[in-house]
Formats: C-alpha cells, structure tokens, sequence
C-alpha cells in the first residue's frame, strides 16, 4: 500500500464507502438497541428521531435486574455454558490431539462422523432427546442441557482442537518423549500450553453456542431452577408485555458476555471455523 | 514404551496401554461415548419414532404403523404449505446471503487501514444470540413505533395501517431480512478466507476502470473460489432448512402459516400436540433433503485428500 498517493482512483473510494455500509449494517442496530435502553422516556417516540444524550439512564438495567428473575435466567445460563465447555473442551482436546497424532484403521471414519454429526437437523434430535432425558431423569436439571448442549459442540470442538493440534510441529513433543516424558506427559506439558490461545477460542465458541440456544433450552427446561435466560426472556415478552426500554436492556444484558468473548479471541476463532470446514 | 508390566498393578498396566497402540482410541473413547449415546442413539430413535403412532398425553408408548405417518404427512396441507415456505426460504434466504457475503468478502478483503477490526466487527452479527436479533428487529421493525420502519416511510415506504407483520405476503421476506443480517457473515467468512488464500499478484488487480475489474473478478477470482462458494452454500442451506429459532421468535408461523416451516411444525406437532411420532415423521423428511445437500459438502470439502 503506497503510502500517500497523490490520486486514488475512484474505485479505492467505492471500496471505503463499501467497507463503511458493512460496518455499519452490523453495528448500527446493536447501537440503536443501545442507546433506546438508556433512554428515560420512551412513550413519546419522534421522528425524524432526535438523538439526544441528556435524558439517559440506567433505569431500565437496575429495574430489570431487580424486578425480574433476569439475574437468576442469567446464572443458570452462566452455569450451563460453563459446564458445557468444560466437558467439551476436555473430551474434544483428548479426541482432537488424538486424530491429529495417531495414524490408526478407522481414523477417516471418526473424522466423517464428526464431520457429518454437524450437519444432523437439531429438529430430529429434539424428541427422542426429550424422551431420553426423561428416562435418565435428566429434564430440568443443568447436566441434561449441558449433556445436550455437548452433543452439538462436540464435533465442532474436536475440528479445531485437532486443526490446532495440526498446526504445531510434533518435533517438540518428540523431543519431550525422548527425555523420558509419557504421550499424556507430552500433551500435556508441551502441546497444550502451546495450543492455550486455540483453545481459548474454542471455548468461547462453545460457550457461546450454549449460551445462544433457544430450542433445546424450551424444551429441557421447565422450571425457573434451570431456565437459561432466551427462554425467560422470551416468556416475560409473552406474559409482562416488556416495556421497550427494559426488552432493549436485557438484550444488550445478553449480548455483553458474547461480546466480550469475541473482542478477546474473536479472530482466532472465525480462522479456527473457517480452516475447521475446509480441508484443502 | 513402559515393557515391564507388573501382573496386579493395573495402574502400570493402564498406563502402558496408554503408550501402546491402543493411545489413540483411549483418548477418543469418552467422546465416542457421547456422541454415540446422545447423537447416533437418539437419531435412531428418532427415525424409528416416525414409523410409530406415539403421542405423549395417551400414555401408551408406542406402536409401530409403518408407513402411515408418512402418508398422513403427504395427505396434510400443514406439511404442503410449511415445504413450500421452507423451499422459499431456503433459496431466497440462499441467494440473498450469498450475494452479499460476496460482495463483504470482496470488500473486506482490500487492504485498508483497521480492516482487521472491521472483518471482526462485521462477524458480530452471526454470534449474536437469536433471541436478541429476533427482538431487536421487531423493535426496530415495530408497525407503530420502529425506527426503520419510521425511515422507510420517510421514503414513502409504507406497509399499510396493519403493518408489516401482519401481511401474509410479506412477513416471511421480514424474517428472511434479519436472517441475511445474521447470517451472511458465515458466507463472508468462508469467501474471505478463499480470497485470501489466493497468491496476492493473481488477487490484485492490474486495472483501475470498473469493466475490467468485473473481468478480473469473473475469470480469474471466481474459479478459484467456486469450490469454497459450494462447501459454504450447503452448509449455508442446511443452516436455513435447520434453524426454525428465528422464525419461532419473530412470527411464530404466523401470519395465518405464512412463514410456517417444516422444523416449526415438527416442533409443534412435538411440544404443542405432543405427537412424538409424526413430528419425527416431518423431522425425517428434513433428514432426507439435508442428506442429499450434505452429500455435495462432503465431495466438495475434500474429505480425506488432506494427508
């Protein structure tokens, strides 16, 4: 990129322009989201909207979270996420450094699955998932909807564990064996510092999913002991009539955690995704 | 690794067993587990419901009647009209993302000053939870009082005294609108990242008129990429076939059925009418259509060629 020339072509401007639409398109809403939860008087809605800074509050946040059982939907889904990644991350790193070290019979079928597991209509999993729970006694509880919640990340989380665990060089490792330290030794001593960032993107991906999920969390849960907060949300719309201003709140609630996770490993994970779908 | 085994330390033994060669399928046991008792058991199960008459509050289980949910569901102008708006969706919603995660890929993919955090940023969209891109639209998008709806109108847009969501005809262009919003940067991702896997003086180029940059684009990039736009569009379709939330949310079928689809109406059938059987029925069926596009992401992702 030359650094200062004198005429661009207009072309290099469009692009800008371009760029600065996309940026927009997918912020603006959020902020006007935003800006709606903290605004004090809602009734009167004007347009041509003015925006106006002086009358904002954080009223609709502290009515929320005092009023409503927000705070409980929240630590549910708090909860729920975490144990999701946890479980998801240990059994997705052990089978990921597994196909990514081992050349055994079988290993192509084990990828397929998993690869072809991601592409099974959550829809049809829906009832006999349901009926399943049931039978384990697992309906309401926070382990059956983290049990379901790791089926569905599962796969995607040994990809890229196994992506990751592509990228090093196993030179190190093999070092570390030679100086007398066991392949779990190795994986976790060497590989798995090594690896810290892939799977700090992982888990927030994981965590994320099950944080955003709408149709398993309707169906699994029944009770406020285990409500994650879509399906709260989505019954105090249906029975309080939520005001705008308290709806827009614990929207921008919800959506903080997604946000702070992806400002912190957000580009490391859409590569992890992108790299994880194709292989050549 | 460890040859010494000591009979009646089964600790050393587990532990040999774990260098030897059995090291890659201890690790992949306890996720096989998972997979196989929480996906394959429950696929199968599903799959076997829908051959069954099986409804929750008659408290009898099961019977097996063959085929006779499938004909019921070719014989139901519910499943009529929820296929041909999951058809419309699908290609609508196909086309529309693919366009403009396209277009995003070829702009984005320039080099400019904080393209990097505008590639993140524009992604933000397709991690935001479903539920507040579902009430954040119909905010936005409120007959009386959103702000978009409000701007449309400034432009002698209007949709009537009922609004938009109360139109048959329209409601489901709503929702497939909020879902471009939320989903093309998933087509965008993909696209960027075969963008810019090409070699940069094949990417760049030479022209400055825009005729010859659409000639660039046509016969030089877009070859290149068609395999990644096949990969993206399938796992795009089955995205779109798959993910009733959005349409749950923001219309719920409705107007009349005019944005019901099949997941919806399997997810009624399940937890409103609590017919396990039939609703398996119709959740096969998308089994069955999302068999045929996944067969075209295996081919085209290049399973198996990476060693």
């Amino acid at each position: 990129m030359p650094a200062k020339s004198k005429r661009r072509p207009i072309s290099y401007h469009l692009v800008n322009v371009g760029i600065l639409f996309l940026a927009l398109f997918a912020i603006l809403p959020i902020l006007w989201t935003l800006y709606t939860s903290l605004r004090t008087n809602l009734s009167i809605m004007r347009y041509p909207a003015q925006i106006s800074f002086s009358e904002l509050s954080l009223k609709a946040y502290t009515g929320v979270w005092r009023d409503t059982n927000f705070p409980t939907l929240i630590k549910n889904s708090l909860i729920v996420s975490t144990m999701t990644v946890i479980i998801s991350l240990t059994l997705g790193t052990l089978a990921g450094y597994a196909l990514s070290r081992s050349k055994f019979r079988g290993r192509q079928g084990v990828l397929l699955s998993y690869l072809v597991i991601r592409l099974v209509p959550g829809v049809l999993l829906l009832v006999p998932m349901y009926i399943f729970m049931s039978t384990l006694g697992l309906l309401d509880s926070y382990l059956g909807l983290t049990l379901a919640y790791t089926t569905f990340t599962l796969p995607a989380t040994i990809w890229l564990m196994k992506g990751f665990f592509d990228s090093l060089p196993p030179d190190l490792e093999n070092a570390a064996r030679i100086d007398g330290c066991s392949r779990m030794g190795a994986l976790w001593r060497i590989s798995i510092p090594l690896v810290l960032p892939g799977l700090a993107a992982t888990g927030t991906l994981t965590a994320i999913t099950a944080w955003n999920d709408v149709l398993f969390a309707i169906m699994l849960t029944s009770s406020d002991r285990t409500r994650t907060w879509p399906v709260g949300l989505r019954e105090m719309i249906g029975e309080f009539q939520l005001p705008w201003e308290s709806l827009t709140a614990t929207a921008i609630l919800s959506l903080l955690p997604v946000v702070i996770g992806f400002s912190l490993v957000g580009r490391k994970m859409v590569a992890g995704i992108t790299a994880g779908s194709l292989k050549d | 690794m460890d040859s010494k085994l000591l009979v009646g330390a089964p600790l050393r033994k587990f532990k040999a067993t774990l260098e030897g060669k059995y090291f890659a399928w201890i690790l992949l046991v306890p996720s096989l587990f998972m997979v196989v008792a929480f996906i394959f058991y429950p696929l199968y199960r599903g799959i076997y419901l829908s051959f069954t008459r099986t409804i929750l509050l008659e408290g009898s289980g099961s019977t097996f009647i063959g085929l006779e949910n499938f004909r019921q569901m070719f014989k139901d102008p519910l499943f009529a009209i929820a296929l041909k708006n999951t058809l419309l969706f699908m290609v609508v919603g196909l086309i529309t993302q693919l366009a403009l995660g396209l277009a995003a890929a070829m702009l984005l993919s320039q080099e400019r000053k904080y393209i990097g955090l505008i590639r993140v940023l524009v992604v933000l969209p397709w991690f935001t939870p479903p539920v507040v891109t579902a009430y954040m639209w119909r905010f936005m998008l409120d007959t009386n009082s959103g702000v978009v709806i409000k701007m449309l109108e400034g432009i002698g847009i209007s949709f009537g005294p009922a609004g938009l969501w109360s139109n048959a005809d329209l409601a489901i262009y709503a929702v497939l609108f909020v879902d471009l919003w939320a989903s093309y940067p998933f087509f965008m991702l993909f696209l960027l990242a075969a963008i810019q896997g090409i070699p940069k003086d094949m990417r760049e180029s030479t022209a400055v008129d825009g005729a010859n940059a659409m000639q660039h684009f046509r016969f030089i990039i877009l070859p290149l990429i068609a395999p990644v736009i096949v990969v993206a569009s399938v796992l795009g379709v089955i995205h779109l076939i798959n993910s009733p939330t959005l349409i749950l949310l923001m219309t719920n079928g409705g107007p009349g059925d005019s944005t019901l689809v099949l997941p919806l109406l399997a997810f009624r059938q399940a937890f409103q009418a609590y017919d396990f059987g039939y609703a398996s029925t119709i959740s096969v069926a998308v089994l069955i259509a999302i068999a045929g596009f996944a067969m075209v992401y295996i081919k085209f992702a290049r399973f198996g060629k990476e060693d």
